[in-house]
């Protein structure tokens, strides 16, 4: 693959001293190419945002060396850094614009903070919004814009001082998924046309299938697993992964039933997508059943998740249901 | 008293109040902005943090803010002198308001300042921004609203504290009401120089509150 852009080497970050310390990493290492789109997921706590944080160094890592495209960050003097930063641009859940600048000034600003003359900057800037379909809004104040629509002006203004790397973090974590999956487009595309390295950190695995080449997953503050989207998809290895894959960990009480036996099927990948299962239950005993629950998903061809079945009245044949998925070896119980 | 003689009195007062309020916030805006502004920046959790001057600017103004006016306007009298050369007068009580204001003042631009997004703060630095460039051009233009009706704040309360420069010979609405309506029991005079003064406090009060709502970005327009 390309030359790496982003190299983290041995990152450790503790926050506070003594007794009060709290670990977010330990002693991480990344390395992320060139052009990649790149996600970073992990449930809240996990130190995810630390993490992102390490690369332009918003978080100086306690220890551990951070690389980005070839210069080592963590050596730098303050003043050179800054100028660094110009390389990365970021863009956050809460979108943080200037809300007493129009949207033309937010975009603008990066480009003036580095001194580029006003001009030029302005040109810079529209050009930029019309690429992230906001040509109509530049003389609006953010407080006008709907939250996608403020997303895209935090982007363009990341991107305004054309930077080698974007950083999102949890960046659409506050959209609709509509929203969502317009940014993601739009990052996307973005990412191709100017072969920016994207670097995306979020809780939701949806937004890693959308968008992402390869993925790490952190845990327990660390990076538990890493390899493309496909192959942690295909075949999750670590417990952390598998609970960000596999739904169906949350299922609803069991008083919302109501009265009646039920009993839960947990689908472990075990069982193909292609088979019917619950319908050749069905045809087997002659019985109908009602689903009263069901979450799952299927992970090239293997199925995984929970489903919850309302069993009939009739004593024998629930004795042959049973029997029917003992037979079948997927794990089921009743719940209670 | 004869009314042309009352109203020459009360349009001379009127100056001299603006006169001492104006000079004096504007003189301490001078002093106190820039104070508010380093407390911010060397704040521990600060754009540089420098815990022990913090503290110490920290102390030195709620000292400062702890003396109550009337005292601070006679213990500064020395200061006032080797200032501007007299110690009577309006023109001399621009010096203790503004020693007063202006630590007063330092607090309120903190306030202020603390208000503008963390968030907003961490994407300039995101981009490479100085410490300089996100206090003045980051914090101080989101800030602004607050600031301005921190202002208005500040204005209304040195204007309190100017009425009190009677005692030392300085004019003033407030030093009509203390020698005529007070020292000479003059009601009617007492009372117009009250409502005026409460007028002077209501519209510093509504301009400032109406300009940091028409230049507030955050507040959608209607159409």
């Amino acid at each position: 693959m390309a030359k790496p852009i982003i190299e983290l080497k041995g990152i450790t970050k503790i926050f506070g001293t003594g007794s009060t310390a709290v670990t977010a990493l330990k002693d991480v290492d990344l390395t992320i190419y060139e052009g990649e789109i790149f996600g970073v997921i992990g449930l809240s706590g996990a130190g995810k945002s630390t993490l992102v944080r390490c690369i332009n160094l918003l978080e100086k890592p306690t220890a551990g060396t951070v690389i980005v495209n070839g210069r080592e960050l963590t050596a730098l003097s303050e003043k050179d850094l800054r100028l660094e930063r110009r390389s990365i641009g970021m863009i956050f859940q809460g979108f943080n614009l200037l809300m007493q600048k129009t949207v033309l000034d937010n975009v603008c600003f990066p480009l003036l903070l580095a001194g580029t003359p006003r001009k030029e900057a302005r040109k810079k800037a529209e050009k930029l919004l019309d690429r992230v379909g906001l040509s109509d809004k530049t003389d609006a104040y953010p407080a006008q814009l709907s939250g996608g629509q403020c997303q895209r002006v935090a982007i363009a203004r990341a991107l305004s001082t054309d930077p080698k790397v974007l950083l999102c973090d949890e960046a659409t974590s506050a959209l609709d998924p509509t929203t969502t999956l317009s940014i993601l487009d739009l990052l996307k595309e973005l990412n191709r046309e100017l072969n920016v390295t994207v670097v995306i950190i979020t809780h939701e695995m949806k937004v890693v299938e959308a968008v992402c080449h390869r993925v790490a997953i952190l845990a327990d503050n660390k990076i538990e697993e890493l390899g493309t989207v496909e192959e942690i998809f295909r075949q999750p290895k670590s417990l952390a992964a598998r609970q960000l894959i596999v739904p169906g960990s949350q299922s609803p009480a069991r008083e919302t039933f109501g009265a009646g036996r039920f009993l839960r099927i947990t689908f472990d990948g075990r069982e193909r997508t292609d088979k019917p299962l619950v319908a050749q239950m069905v045809l087997h005993t002659g019985a109908p059943v009602s689903i009263v629950f069901a979450d799952t998903r299927s992970l090239n061809g293997r199925l995984y998740g929970q489903m919850i079945l309302q069993l009939p009245e009739d004593e024998t044949i629930i004795e042959n249901m049973l029997g029917f998925l003992r037979q079948a070896e997927v794990s089921f119980e009743e719940v209670i | 008293m004869q009314l042309t003689e009352m109203l020459s009195l009360i349009v001379k007062g009127f100056w001299e109040t603006l006169y001492m309020t104006l000079g004096s916030t504007l003189v301490a805006y001078a002093i106190g902005l820039p104070l508010g502004l380093l407390l911010i920046l060397t704040d521990p959790q600060g754009l540089k943090p420098m815990p022990v001057f913090n503290r110490v600017l920290g102390v030195v103004i709620n000292l400062l803010r702890s003396v109550p006016f009337i005292i601070l306007l006679v213990w500064v009298m020395p200061v006032t002198r080797a200032i501007m050369g007299t110690t009577i007068g309006s023109k001399a009580t621009l010096s203790p308001l503004t020693i007063a204001a202006a630590p007063f003042i330092a607090r309120m631009v903190e306030s202020s300042a603390r208000e503008v997004d963390r968030g907003v703060i961490e994407a300039a630095l995101s981009m490479g921004a100085s410490p300089r460039q996100i206090l003045l051009r980051v914090i101080l233009p989101e800030a602004k609203p607050s600031l301005i009706t921190g202002g208005a704040i500040a204005l209304t309360t040195i204007l309190g504290y100017s009425a009190m420069a009677g005692i030392v010979g300085g004019g003033g609405l407030g030093a009509i009401a203390i020698n005529y309506g007070y020292y000479r029991s003059n009601s009617q005079i007492m009372l117009i120089m009250v409502i005026l003064l409460v007028l002077i406090v209501q519209i510093f009060q509504e301009v400032g509150s109406r300009i940091a709502h028409r230049t507030d970005r955050r507040i959608r327009e209607k159409d």
